[in-house]
């Protein structure tokens, strides 16, 4: 019974919220960002009347071998063609539809639906190119499906206009945090575990390799060679910081330096190994998760009333 | 409350599977430094992890059909061992045009950005896994028609694909440097003629 209770007081602890703001913000930024690094190439990756680099219903039908009931963009093109429009416009359309997501997501107007619109375009727009995708997309698509299941965060730039949250929803706001955070930790416990079996991180090789590798090759290999001596340190800091994210994240006395190397992890891949975006969504999931309490003053981002300042999402005895 | 935590448990059930089939996977690969008879175990839990992502079952079967629906749609359908346990050479896809004067050129898949350059990229490293030669042959066809409406003149296109192998710190210093091996090599002729692939 008391561990039922414990495990209920764990996972609905009440929060502020301030957690799902950032996350949104992240968010709206990322989706930005996406569509336009994608903006020259959007016809040439999903068109079809000109030609893409590969065939998107050939794409679309290798991902309905794998689920023929994910949303790709093909449905939404196939949804609104009855007004006439070629592929062409549909495809703008839909780049336009993204990228204002985006920014509403940042401006924080109609949460619940444009949270909703955000998870089903990107996730569309990554399922029909598929073949394209990599681990950014899968953490994006991951920070949007929590974004659209939690309870709507007020907007910053309304929240002085909203007031009375009731319990439950700081319950749930707590509840929906807590599911962003133990998935980080299996996500990096896993990527630390199986990299601690490969002498590779130990010795340095495999730090050598990833900043070599193209097309991450930012960096030339003569620069690099001048920081041959730090690889095996980098490869043992990976290693360590990733596996040990688990333990160490959860205590205050320890979270904020290891939210601290976490996130001077995922800066230097970004500038290394020019993957911005990858970064950025790791920065933004490990911030909202925990790294909410760390801004400073409440009415940074949202104006709450003082009766919910000190609850802190960290389970109780721990944090 | 009994529904919430019910959900939550499933949620991470799945994603903990995901990373526990990743893992194994990884493990118990040829480039991991673990005895034979690991491997062997690691191969077993991985197609345990597999049939509770019900994998087991046919593409058809719905409950297939819902646990990978909600895997993608989540986010959580693959694993996160990025770079483990070795990272792996690049691939790389060059297209040898052949004009009707007897002009070679070479062009790579052409793209707009840095970004998409990624992507291209990772979609290379796709085509290196895929095992049905009837898709390879077909997302070649795909990328050697993009760079035939950029050069229309060419009558034939030699699609060579290869990975490379790279070369460590020490054989960089030495003077080593990161070559390609040829893995596939594709011939699409065009101007009238049907496209042919020739391995």
């Amino acid at each position: 019974m008391n561990k039922a209770a414990s495990l209920q007081r764990f996972l609905f602890v009440t929060d502020s919220g301030r957690w799902l703001d950032i996350l949104r913000l992240g968010l709206g930024l990322q989706v930005i960002l996406f569509a336009w690094s994608l903006r020259p190439d959007w016809q040439s990756l999903f068109g079809q009347e000109r030609g893409g680099q590969v065939s998107r219903l050939l794409i679309e039908a290798v991902l309905s071998g794998n689920s023929s009931l994910t949303p790709r963009l093909g449905w939404l093109i196939n949804a609104v063609q009855f007004t006439g429009l070629s592929d062409t416009a549909i495809l703008w359309i839909i780049w336009s539809a993204l990228f204002c997501s985006g920014g509403l997501l940042l401006v924080g107007l109609w949460p619940r639906f444009v949270s909703i619109a955000s998870w089903l375009l990107y996730l569309a727009t990554v399922k029909s190119g598929v073949l394209f995708s990599y681990g950014v997309d899968n953490f994006t698509i991951t920070g949007l499906f929590y974004l659209m299941i939690a309870p709507v965060s007020r907007s910053p730039w309304l929240a002085g206009k909203q007031s009375n949250t009731s319990l439950r929803t700081r319950e749930r706001l707590g509840f929906h945090r807590r599911i962003l955070q133990l998935h980080l930790c299996i996500v990096y416990f896993f990527a630390g575990f199986s990299k601690c079996f490969a002498s590779g991180w130990w010795n340095g090789d495999n730090i050598w390799g990833a900043l070599t590798r193209p097309p991450f090759n930012v960096l030339t290999p003569e620069f690099l060679l001048h920081f041959e001596s730090l690889f095996v340190l980098l490869g043992t800091f990976v290693c360590l910081v990733e596996t040990g994210y688990p333990i160490f994240i959860w205590p205050r006395k320890t979270r904020g330096l290891w939210l601290l190397l976490i996130i001077v992890m995922h800066l230097g891949i970004g500038l290394t190994m020019g993957l911005y975006l990858f970064a950025w969504i790791m920065i933004t999931l490990n911030l909202s998760a925990f790294g909410a309490e760390l801004f400073p003053g409440e009415g940074w981002i949202l104006d709450r009333p003082r009766l919910f300042r000190p609850h802190i999402v960290a389970p109780s005895g721990r944090g | 409350m009994f529904l919430w935590i019910a959900a939550l448990a499933l949620h991470l059930s799945l994603v903990l599977a995901t990373c526990l089939q990743d893992l194994f996977a990884t493990l118990g690969g040829e480039q991991s430094a673990l005895s034979a008879s690991s491997k062997l175990a690691l191969k077993f839990a991985s197609r345990a992890s597999s049939h509770f992502l019900g994998q087991s079952f046919s593409n058809a079967n719905p409950i297939r059909q819902t646990i990978t629906t909600y895997t993608n749609i989540t986010g959580i359908e693959a694993g996160y061992s990025f770079f483990a346990p070795v990272v792996s050479g690049p691939n790389k896809l060059v297209f040898e045009l052949h004009y009707p004067d007897g002009r070679i050129e070479y062009d790579v898949p052409a793209v707009g950005s840095a970004a998409t350059g990624y992507r291209i990229s990772t979609l290379l490293d796709h085509l290196a896994a895929v095992h049905y030669v009837r898709l390879r042959e077909a997302l070649l066809q795909s990328l050697v028609e993009a760079s035939h409406r950029e050069h229309p003149q060419a009558v034939l296109i030699r699609a060579v694909f290869g990975v490379a192998d790279l070369v460590s710190a020490t054989e960089y210093r030495a003077g080593k440097r990161t070559s390609y091996r040829p893995l596939y090599v594709y011939d699409f002729q065009f101007g009238g003629e049907s496209r042919h692939p020739d391995r």
